[in-house]
């Protein structure tokens, strides 16, 4: 009884701030979306880029989470504390931590800024930013998924005439499938949500957390709610693609 | 032919160490070892599936230790099956399959082609295990590696599977290495046979001569052989006789003086109820039956000889007939050539 009560209160507590936020400014907001340009650039902006980061994310991090959930080597745990350092840091500091090597006064800054790339204030800034605090995500659910597939199936797989690559291809990719795709879906959601190491990388443009936060500062509580609410309405996307998925209860694998 | 020179490996912390053993072309070899032995393992090591750490492989006469699975010709079929779970039983058969029509007979062979259109996740275990071994026959390998193949199939289907194999083995020219506890299965399938314990070869050679013959009183237990003394031989006026507590038993003439192990398995004797006639048979004892117990299609009657334990097995028919019963007595007879000694 206890039990059910301290769940329902955490619940509730969890729940509530957002509903609260929804039914003051969801339709405010959706409406918004129609008349504010600069929150529909922010949107868009904040989308692409979490999506860009996400399949940066997938593409670099894939193989590596194979590698952790299939191979002993030397170094795993090294490896594993790694993926770990981004989600243990504050995220201002993993963002002052990004303009330090990225930005125009180092080394690597001023080597991509002579390659025509900048990184800080530009969309490059924005999705460096987002990559760091949701790649991890992102290889840690991939390395359950490869792990959920039984490793004797490649192996079977390898006695039937595949090359490694082909069983992979044939056998671990489709049935780990889903639980790549919720992994995409989690680091796409951190990403959209990242606030803290963007603001310092790339105040400008402005992804919507930045904006919320812009137009709180700048105009107060009225006119960042309308915007907040957007950036719910759009965290709720990856929410509801998980629930058609039918892969928010870890059913992926074999 | 499959040619293994003390091959080593390792998965954990569990080794196998210098596996030895051949399994000439197109022969069946069975490999038979308690669970935890390293049975699986070694299929896996044979399979290019575990590294080697040690040792030489050679698959028909080519050097296999660095080669990987795909190129190694040959057929896995796991206890469990392994089959792929989002691919269809048909899909599944043909998966490695060059020869459709080829699969296509080999699932009906097996069975198979009647649940082609059912899920994977529909199939009983032994469904699971039939069309794990269809699929790997349906490649057309060179070599097949059989984990428990039939382990989950109700005795006739699989007396029936056994048949298969068998002959889809001999159509083929395979040669097989058959991972088995059962030692009738054994017995029955096997040209060589390799004892696995532990992670090491315990004996391998013609299963008949592994059961007659096992090298050490361990193998013989493990064998499932009933009459195993520890004693020594005596020359006794020209003749070789083996003690063992009370029982003074006579043995082959070429047994050389010395303690040693003596095995008599329980099919080589003889059970009477009256004195027997005189026979080539030179061993007679005779005792109280101290226990009848039925093992499989056999009845195994044990009397005591002062103190010592002699066990003999006997048909159901042959049982009926002498009607023995706990409390009798009862006369065994054996040649000197059924006993063995390590």
């Amino acid at each position: 009884m206890l039990a059910a009560v301290a769940s329902s209160l955490l619940l509730l507590f969890l729940v509530l701030p957002v509903v609260r936020l929804v039914a003051a400014a969801g339709a405010t907001g959706a409406a918004r979306l129609w008349s504010d340009a600069e929150l529909r650039q922010s949107l868009a902006l904040t989308a692409l880029t979490a999506t860009a980061a996400t399949l940066i994310a997938a593409v670099c991090g894939a193989p590596l989470a194979w590698l952790l959930a299939r191979r002993a080597f030397r170094g795993r745990a090294l490896v594993a504390a790694i993926l770990d350092l981004p989600l243990l840091i504050p995220h201002p500091v993993a963002g002052i931590a990004l303009l330090l090597l990225l930005g125009r006064g180092s080394a690597l800054g001023s080597s991509l800024l002579s390659l025509g790339l900048r990184i800080v204030g530009t969309p490059l800034g924005i999705i460096a930013a987002m990559l760091f605090v949701s790649a991890p995500l992102f290889v840690s659910g991939a390395r359950e998924a490869f792990a959920r597939v039984d490793a004797r199936l490649e192996g079977v797989a390898r006695t039937l005439g595949d090359t490694p690559w082909h069983a992979f291809r044939r056998i671990t990719l489709p049935l780990a499938a889903r639980g790549l795709i919720a992994s995409g879906v989690v680091s796409w959601a951190r990403a959209v949500s990242e606030f803290g190491a963007i603001v310092i990388l790339a105040y400008n443009p402005k992804v919507v957390s930045v904006l919320t936060y812009d137009r709180f500062t700048g105009f107060g509580l009225s006119e960042a709610l309308p915007v907040a609410a957007a950036l719910v309405l759009l965290s709720l996307i990856p929410l509801t693609a998980l629930r058609a998925l039918h892969i928010e209860d870890g059913a992926a694998g074999t | 032919m499959i040619s293994a020179a003390q091959l080593r490996a390792r998965v954990g912390v569990f080794t196998l160490s210098d596996i030895s053993f051949d399994v000439p072309r197109g022969e069946y070899g069975v490999v038979i070892g308690p669970t935890g032995s390293g049975k699986t393992t070694l299929l896996e090591v044979v399979a290019g599936l575990v590294p080697q750490t040690g040792g030489r492989l050679s698959l028909n006469g080519r050097d296999a230790t660095h080669a990987s699975p795909d190129t190694r010709g040959i057929g896995l079929v796991y206890q469990l099956g392994y089959l792929f779970p989002h691919l269809s039983v048909e899909q599944n058969v043909t998966y490695g399959a060059a020869d459709s029509a080829f699969a296509a007979s080999i699932a009906r062979r097996f069975g198979v082609h009647e649940f082609y259109a059912r899920s994977v996740h529909s199939l009983s275990g032994g469904e699971r295990q039939l069309v794990a071994l269809s699929r790997a026959l349906a490649r057309k390998p060179d070599l097949l590696l059989l984990d428990e193949p039939f382990s989950a199939l109700d005795p006739p289907r699989r007396a029936a599977a056994r048949r298969e194999v068998r002959a889809v083995h001999s159509e083929l020219g395979l040669t097989t290495l058959h991972v088995t506890h059962d030692f009738a299965e054994a017995g029955s399938l096997g040209d060589v046979a390799i004892l696995l314990d532990g992670g090491r070869v315990l004996q391998s050679g013609e299963p008949a001569d592994v059961f007659r013959h096992p090298k050490t009183p361990y193998v013989a237990e493990f064998l499932g052989a009933e009459n195993v003394f520890a004693g020594g031989v005596v020359n006794e006026g020209g003749e070789a006789v083996f003690h063992s507590g009370p029982l003074a038993m006579h043995v082959a003439g070429s047994a050389v003086p010395g303690p040693c192990h003596a095995i008599i398995r329980a099919e080589e004797i003889l059970i009477s109820r009256a004195v027997p006639s005189p026979s080539s048979a030179r061993n007679q004892f005779s005792g109280r039956v101290i226990q009848i117990v039925t093992v499989g299609p056999l009845w195994h009657v044990t009397i005591d000889v002062g103190g010592a334990s002699l066990v003999a097995a006997l048909t159901t028919y042959s049982a009926d007939e002498l009607a023995l019963s706990v409390g009798d007595t009862a006369y065994f007879t054996f040649k000197a050539t059924a006993v063995h000694l390590c």
